[in-house]
């Protein structure tokens, strides 16, 4: 099973966007996906319209009371099953710190999963906390959209910093450019210019294009409403670039 | 995910009413219909059901979308499209992926056949909540008559709304839809069981049974054989001629001189003729393996060896396909046959006294035993490699014999004995193909000298030799061990309750 975190310590980056279109690329592709939307505004939930309830809420999950396999829901899509937010997850941190190794509790819960599926997406809610303490232990791969400015390259900068200095194994960081906007002549140049060191950056630029809002109206990823759009392409290369070999 | 918690059916050579189906689904969810797709279906296994026997399904679906196949354990689905691929196809012209590793180790190296083929038309039902969102599905698969069979609905529960599906499935049987029957086409194709004969019976009438069921095996293999769909069909062809021959031969005293004077030197014929292609195929079979010991050489060092089994194994195919293929086989087969019919008939014709069948399996057992208990005491570490093969040969008599005995020795002890024995071949048999592939190679060696191949190929080959003769060594060194529990009180006594230790 490989795990996959899409994270950011800013909100509003593509976070979710991408977490539900490369889950959807991976289960069309046969991959048996989970996605676990870790966001309490539960985005992710939203766009396959499954009702954000887990029953017990996060304390249950994370205490282990309830098994996480009774929370997961099938998607519309072959393959592609969600581990739905629920607003008590707002209280994850707390719920962490309660167990006995707070950082490497939601890779325990991903280990009841592991024979289940091939694949699973973490969709993450936008800080440092105990929760993204606890994806980079889970994670293999931790993909960083980041918007071309200065201020993300800085923020990628102390991300990659915060990953190496956290103790036990290190996810691979591959980094790439979300919401970019070619017509802006600083997002042409960080795009271009020398990234820095420590994380990949994918060669694969999500453009800032209003089709990949309409996800929210749509209420599916991209590639089942607008399958040939330039944004879908920009997805499948991204996906191509890290999918599992 | 989804898997599939019922299917219905509609009542034999009744339409199904889709609209009716509709409505009733109507009353607790929206339905949303896809366009009805026709599909070729082709159900498909190995000639010897592996995949039915591990509980799974493989179907190739041909529609409107493409070529698909279709993986069913009873609880999941696994679908991936096909590329362009012709049946019979080894498990390499399946596209990598799950499906592939999930059915490589049961198909092995058996090709997957069509074993059935038929037109359906498929739609799909999702069902959706009020926020339309998908919680449950039903399948719609119809024949294109109904005078093929019923048209099947099965209904698929997603993860987490399983209480939707199990309302689905009460609202279609509201319908009239009845539970899925297994339909009697699907035994078509189940393997024969063995044909029972009383130990009281006359011995005639046990070895012609038993001669029969393997005739049926020679039979059935031929067409792969000759299509060269998998080298499994000429081994199991070769098989069933070995098990005739030694039929035939530890039956010298019960049938009658002229039978046997006809027939032995035919399958002793079709054995020899058949040797050739076998002996290349166990090669290009252990390739692979063979590639795994090379240390100093790479697997593509082989590559030029690889072809030169290739075109020999072309060359010693022609004259196995022209006999098999001739109106003289044929002929043969069919008269091997008539001959099996006439002595099971002679064997109800109370004139004619012949010995009860348990009474010949006992001592056809008992000698065969005696002559692997002999011959294996003699083997000393000075003993050529001839008399390990002789000894390989009367370990095969004696499972043949332990085996035409079937239908009247004990089921337990029988399994016993042929476990007891395997054992002891299985040594043998690694000891002897050693012998032959070293020897082989070394003449393959030669004639590919002559040919030009590359020096980096025959000294990838002098290595094979070399691991082959290490391999032969340390079987040989096993031997001691396996014939001393081949032969101690314990596996006396299994053989003894057949009548193998009877003196």
């Amino acid at each position: 099973m490989r795990i996959y975190a899409t994270y950011n310590i800013k909100g509003g980056v593509g976070k979710t966007t991408t977490a539900v279109n490369l889950a959807y690329l991976s289960a069309r592709e046969g991959r048996r996906t989970l996605l676990w939307d870790l966001d309490p505004q539960g985005a992710a939930t939203y766009l396959f319209r499954v009702r954000p309830r887990v029953k017990g809420g996060a304390h249950a999950l994370v205490a282990r009371r309830r098994p996480i396999e009774d929370a997961i829901k099938a998607t519309d899509f072959d393959n592609l099953d969600l581990l739905p937010a629920d607003f008590s997850y707002r209280n994850m941190d707390l719920d962490l710190d309660d167990t006995k190794k707070p950082i490497r509790r939601l890779a325990q819960l991903l280990k009841e999963v592991a024979d289940d599926y091939d694949v699973v997406f973490l969709d993450c809610p936008p800080s440092v906390s105990l929760v993204s303490e606890n994806v980079l232990h889970a994670a293999d791969t931790l993909l960083i959209p980041l918007i071309p400015a200065t201020l993300s390259m800085r923020t990628l900068e102390q991300l990659t910093q915060f990953v190496a200095d956290s103790a036990g194994r290190k996810p691979e960081l591959v980094a790439f450019f979300s919401m970019a906007d070619r017509r802006k002549r600083l997002h042409r140049d960080v795009i271009n210019g020398a990234p820095p060191g420590g994380a990949r950056i994918s060669p694969a630029v999500i453009p800032a294009l209003s089709i990949i809002e309409q996800m929210a109206e749509h209420r599916a990823p991209l590639l089942i409403f607008a399958p040939t759009s330039a944004a879908a392409k920009c997805y499948e290369q991204l996906w191509a670039d890290v999918r599992p070999s | 995910m989804t898997r599939p918690i019922r299917t219905l059916q509609t009542a034999h050579q009744d339409r199904l009413d889709l609209e009716a189906v509709i409505n009733a689904l109507s009353t607790r969810f929206s339905v949303v219909v896809s366009v009805g797709e026709a599909t070729f279906r082709y159900r498909l296994d190995t000639f010897d059901h592996r995949l039915r026997a591990a509980g799974l399904t493989l179907q190739h679906q041909s529609g409107g979308d493409g070529d698909l196949l279709v993986l069913g354990d009873g609880e999941t689905t696994l679908s991936e499209p096909l590329g362009n691929v012709r049946w019979p196809a080894l498990v390499d012209a399946l596209p990598a992926g799950r499906l592939r590793e999930r059915t490589a180790p049961v198909i092995g190296i058996r090709a997957l056949i069509a074993m059935s083929e038929e037109s359906r038309r498929l739609r799909r039902l999702d069902l959706l909540n009020q926020d339309a969102k998908t919680v449950a599905r039903v399948e719609v698969d119809e024949p294109d008559s109904p005078t093929v069979g019923p048209a099947q609905l099965t209904v698929r529960t997603l993860r987490g709304y399983e209480e939707q599906s199990h309302h689905a499935v009460r609202l279609l049987s509201g319908t009239g839809l009845r539970p899925l029957r297994r339909r009697a086409d699907d035994d078509r194709d189940q393997p024969a069981t063995l044909t029972t004969v009383d130990r009281h019976a006359p011995a005639t009438l046990l070895l012609a049974t038993g001669l029969k069921d393997v005739l049926t095996t020679m039979r059935a293999n031929l067409p792969g054989l000759l299509d060269d769909v998998d080298t499994e069909f000429l081994h199991d062809f070769r098989v069933a001629v070995r098990r005739t021959r030694s039929t035939l031969k530890l039956a010298r005293s019960t049938l009658p001189e002229a039978v046997r004077a006809r027939w032995e030197p035919v399958f002793k014929g079709l054995g020899d003729l058949t040797t050739p292609v076998r002996d290349l195929d166990v090669y290009e079979l252990d390739l692979p393996t063979m590639a795994g010991w090379l240390v100093a050489a790479g697997p593509a060092d082989l590559e030029p060896f690889a072809a030169h089994l290739r075109t020999r194994r072309a060359a010693a195919r022609l004259p196995v396909v022209t006999e098999l293929h001739s109106a003289r086989f044929r002929r043969l087969l069919t008269q091997w046959g008539d001959e099996l019919d006439w002595l099971t008939e002679a064997s109800y014709d109370p004139s004619v006294q012949t010995v009860p069948a348990g009474q010949w399996a006992e001592r056809s057992i008992s000698r065969a035993y005696r002559r692997v208990v002999r011959g294996g005491a003699a083997i000393t570490t000075d003993s050529p490699a001839t008399d390990l093969h002789a000894l390989r040969k009367r370990c095969k008599e004696l499972r043949y014999a332990i085996e035409v005995s079937g239908p009247v020795v004990a089921r337990g002890p029988r399994k016993q004995a042929l476990a007891h024995l395997k054992k002891l071949q299985d040594v043998l048999g690694r000891v002897q193909d050693c012998q032959v592939q070293s020897t082989s190679l070394r003449g393959f060696a030669e004639a590919m000298m002559v040919e030009g191949t590359p020096a980096s190929a025959l000294l990838a080959m002098g290595e094979l030799i070399a691991h082959l003769d290490a391999e032969q060594a340390r079987a040989r060194r096993q031997f001691d061990a396996s014939f001393a529990q081949f032969s101690r009180p314990r596996a006396r006594q299994t053989m003894d309750k057949l009548g193998g230790a009877q003196r």
